[in-house]
């Protein structure tokens, strides 16, 4: 029983080794203490999905998981997933979708639509659909997001 | 951003010492924490020590019982649970898996979680400043229900989505606890007071979940606002036997309500009469209530056609 553990885990394939407090979340110790800002603070509460990150390659929300939780985890956040050098297949669909505005929710949907494809490389149209239900958007009212998917459907 | 509150925390390795940490005051499980820790960040509760089950691998388990039923670990998730193959023979128990907030979270929560899902209601779930601005509530930081003002208590409704079905198919749960292990079936684990709506003991840790043999099938129909993310303003199970119908109906009280008829008219009929919804949820409680007789009719009828 403590207050501070010693973390040792796996981000984007690199180790990390820290002294977190009990009430860290895993997105403040990506944001603040590894200083990977890809993941935002949405609704913070585990509605909207915009913390997704992926953890043994399964989504996450790292707003309502406990950075101590994550002991020995491999995690993968956007930043893991490709950038403007390398994008990764479905990032390169977001951009000629133009699936983006604001962009807040993007590395979370990206992150839930990567880990859909790598399960399930034909998904139907109706579980693309359930799947990114686990995301909010409150700009593009989801058109373009969608045809990014279905692009990106046997691309991924 | 909200911040957590602070608390201790332990990921201990063996039951024992699960149980033992669990019984230090003001100390509360941690499962797939997605109840718990938006709940920590809303200040609904602060536990001084949150208990991972992390470590406990066997409540991951699960396997087939001699009698053909199943025993399943309480920490499996519900996308585990909702993936294993035998679940198809328990399809309302699988759809209602299905239908917990998204995919997501799905992946986190645990189907002991959701047996245990603290009760719900619109003035208890909000911010600090949201309670603040009405003085707290008699399930947190007030004296006052506001849902039923001249009530006796609270009123704050079960909402967990997998519990109507596992009510219907006479599921058991497997708690372990200082004194031993002891078997509850589903039915009998609610107590009807919103303020501590599970018949838990300190120190209990819900450890398995035990479905008889699949027989009957049952339906699950749940109403919400969205498709995604939202609880459900109604949760319905239903089945039929060689007696007749049974219902069982959610988010309406503090426990789960069953009721039995002879026909799906019937059956509506009588949660009609049985249930009487309150102000825990937004919409207005006569509509719940007419679509209540809807939903209830509706999931007798899917079960008639199959």
């Amino acid at each position: 029983m403590s207050s501070e553990s010693i973390l040792s885990l796996r981000v984007n394939g690199q180790p990390f080794r820290r002294l977190v407090p009990a009430e860290r979340s895993l997105l403040d110790f990506l944001r603040e203490d590894l200083g990977l800002t890809g993941s935002k603070h949405g609704c913070d509460v585990g509605d909207c999905g915009a913390c997704t990150v992926l953890v043994e390659g399964q989504p996450r929300l790292a707003c309502i998981t406990l950075a101590v939780e994550m002991e020995g985890a491999s995690i993968t956040t956007i930043e893991g997933i490709g950038g403007p050098e390398g994008p990764h297949p479905v990032q390169k669909h977001f951009d000629q979708q133009v699936a983006s505005q604001c962009g807040y929710c993007t590395p979370g949907i990206v992150l839930v639509l990567v880990a859909l494809l790598r399960d399930d490389p034909q998904p139907s149209e109706s579980r693309i659909r359930e799947v990114l239900g686990s995301n909010i958007c409150r700009c593009t009212g989801y058109t373009k997001i969608l045809a990014a998917a279905r692009a990106a459907v046997g691309a991924a | 951003m909200l911040p957590f509150p602070k608390f201790d925390y332990a990921a201990p390795t063996t039951l024992r010492e699960a149980v033992s940490l669990l019984c230090t005051p003001g100390a509360r499980i941690l499962a797939g924490g997605t109840d718990l820790l938006p709940s920590l960040k809303h200040r609904l509760f602060e536990p001084s020590l949150l208990v991972s089950i992390r470590r406990l691998t066997e409540l991951r388990e699960w396997e087939m019982l001699p009698d053909g039923g199943l025993a399943l670990g309480a920490g499996l998730t519900l996308q585990q649970l909702s993936g294993l193959p035998a679940l198809a023979l328990y399809p309302g128990l699988q759809e209602a898996c299905r239908t917990v907030a998204t995919p997501t979270l799905q992946g986190t929560a645990t189907i002991g979680g959701n047996i245990l899902l603290e009760s719900r209601c619109l003035y208890y779930n909000q911010p600090v400043g949201w309670r603040d601005a009405i003085g707290g509530c008699l399930k947190c930081d007030g004296s006052v229900c506001h849902v039923a003002p001249k009530g006796k208590g609270c009123y704050a409704a079960h909402s967990a989505d997998t519990v109507p079905t596992l009510w219907l198919l006479g599921a058991q749960v497997e708690l372990v606890g200082p004194l031993g292990v002891r078997l509850v079936p589903i039915s009998a684990l609610y107590s009807g007071d919103g303020l501590r709506p599970m018949l838990l003991q300190p120190g209990e840790i819900l450890t398995r979940l035990l479905l008889p043999p699949p027989g009957p099938p049952t339906v699950h129909r749940k109403l919400r606002t969205r498709a995604a993310i939202d609880y459900g303003l109604l949760l319905v199970a239903a089945s039929r036997s060689q007696s007749g119908y049974r219902a069982v109906v959610s988010a309406v009280g503090p426990a789960p309500i069953e009721v039995r008829g002879e026909s799906p008219e019937d059956l509506a009929e009588a949660a009609f009469r049985a249930v009487q919804p309150l102000g825990t949820h937004a919409p207005a409680p006569t509509w719940r209530k007419k679509v209540l007789r809807v939903e209830v009719r509706r999931a007798a009828e899917s079960l008639k056609e199959g």
